[in-house]
């Protein structure tokens, strides 16, 4: 008569050895190549997408008759993509035939270096933008009348006591520096937030892996 | 995870850790990953233990989620999964047990829908039916009806050598 799978099951675990548990030695070789593949991959993408976006708005400019704006976000994405570049250099340069642990802690030391220099970057990089916009803005299209010296004709109409440096009301001037101060104060923070923002949680379990790995060591 | 907690609170149920891995993988390779991400599941979620249900009936529940849904990814990661299992009969690879029916019993279980592979492990390591549902979220009877159409299933396919 067959055997029932109750038998079956029964009798051929008695003395099968296949019960015995494999070593948890080699979990977080997979893991690491994953998480590290999977950063690279959306940081190239936002390289690309910088670069895109660059020769986008260049054109774009033009047509729309902000060259000005255009060619001062053209100069600033080709400086962000050039710090890039440099940086995924390093990246490429992380030598997987490290052990898992040792492969994260370099990916790990890579990614404070990038953070670091984002910090920094980003504190010239948001009062530049600002400065950009500013005078796009003012500026305004080519043909047209010039929005900033409407805007400071009917400003000095108002008040034509108001101190004036380069052409320009000190109130104005004042605001801008201003502005441009407090953006280069905090432009490191915003850095960090949009960092943490596309990459925030990759880096989180980045950290929580190198942690079960520092336990599982022990 | 320290080593005692391994000893001492995996190690003892790692029997059923393996039955429910080999039931969800096909290959050496992809048990052992299995085994040690369900081991990773258990220490990392220890403190989430409310002492409602037994320890090992925490670790079944633990170990077949983590199972399912290691499949899940690896079904969206390769689309052709299925297709795979599908074309795995009693190969080299899934001679790993001595005893040839079980070996044929564990390919029978593979060509079985996930949750029912879950019902009939913890049938077969006679877990009673009211923990089975607890276990699987559903009623008794539920159970019960279903156990006797997977045995069917598993009689039909072995009678028939799988296919």
């Amino acid at each position: 008569m067959e055997k029932s799978i109750e038998t079956i099951w029964k009798e051929g675990f008695v003395k099968d050895d296949k019960l015995i548990a494999p070593k948890v030695n080699d979990l977080y070789n997979q893991k690491s190549i994953d998480i590290v593949s999977k950063f690279k991959r959306m940081y190239k993408i936002n390289v690309i997408a910088i670069v895109l976006f660059s020769f986008i708005i260049l054109p774009v400019s033009f047509v729309v008759k902000i060259p000005y704006m255009g060619i001062m976000m053209f100069f600033l994405f080709n400086v962000i993509i050039i710090v890039n570049r440099k940086t995924i250099y390093k990246l490429n340069k992380i030598d997987n035939s490290l052990n898992s642990y040792e492969y994260l802690l370099s990916f790990k030391g890579w990614t404070d270096e990038l953070i670091a220099v984002n910090t920094k970057f980003s504190r010239f990089l948001y009062p530049y933008m600002f400065l950009t916009m500013f005078f796009g803005f003012w500026c305004g299209p080519i043909g047209g009348d010039i929005p900033g010296e409407v805007v400071v004709k009917g400003f000095v109409a108002e008040f034509p006591n108001t101190p004036m440096v380069f052409g320009f009301p000190l109130i104005f001037v004042g605001v801008m520096i201003f502005a441009m101060l407090f953006l280069a104060l905090v432009g490191g923070r915003i850095g960090k937030w949009d960092f943490n923002l596309g990459y925030g949680r990759i880096m989180r379990r980045l950290k929580t892996m190198i942690k079960d790995m520092e336990e599982l060591k022990q | 995870m320290s080593n005692d907690f391994y000893t001492n609170s995996i190690l003892p149920h790692s029997g059923i850790i393996i039955k429910i891995c080999r039931a969800y993988t096909d290959t050496q390779e992809d048990f052992e990953d299995y085994y040690q991400e369900v081991c990773l599941q258990i220490w990392r979620s220890k403190d989430r233990f409310r002492e409602e249900s037994k320890w090992s009936t925490w670790i079944y529940r633990l170990a077949l989620n983590c199972c399912l849904t290691l499949i899940k990814k690896k079904k969206n990661n390769r689309q052709n999964i299925a297709s795979d299992f599908e074309q795995k009969e009693i190969g080299e690879e899934n001679k790993i047990f001595e005893d040839e029916s079980l070996n044929l019993l564990y390919v029978a279980i593979r060509k079985l829908s996930e949750i029912d592979r879950a019902i009939i492990l913890l049938y077969l390591e006679e877990k009673p039916y009211d923990i089975i549902a607890e276990i699987i979220g559903t009623s008794n009877n539920n159970i019960a009806v279903r156990i006797i159409r997977i045995k069917e299933r598993l009689k039909k396919l072995l009678d028939g050598k799988i296919n």
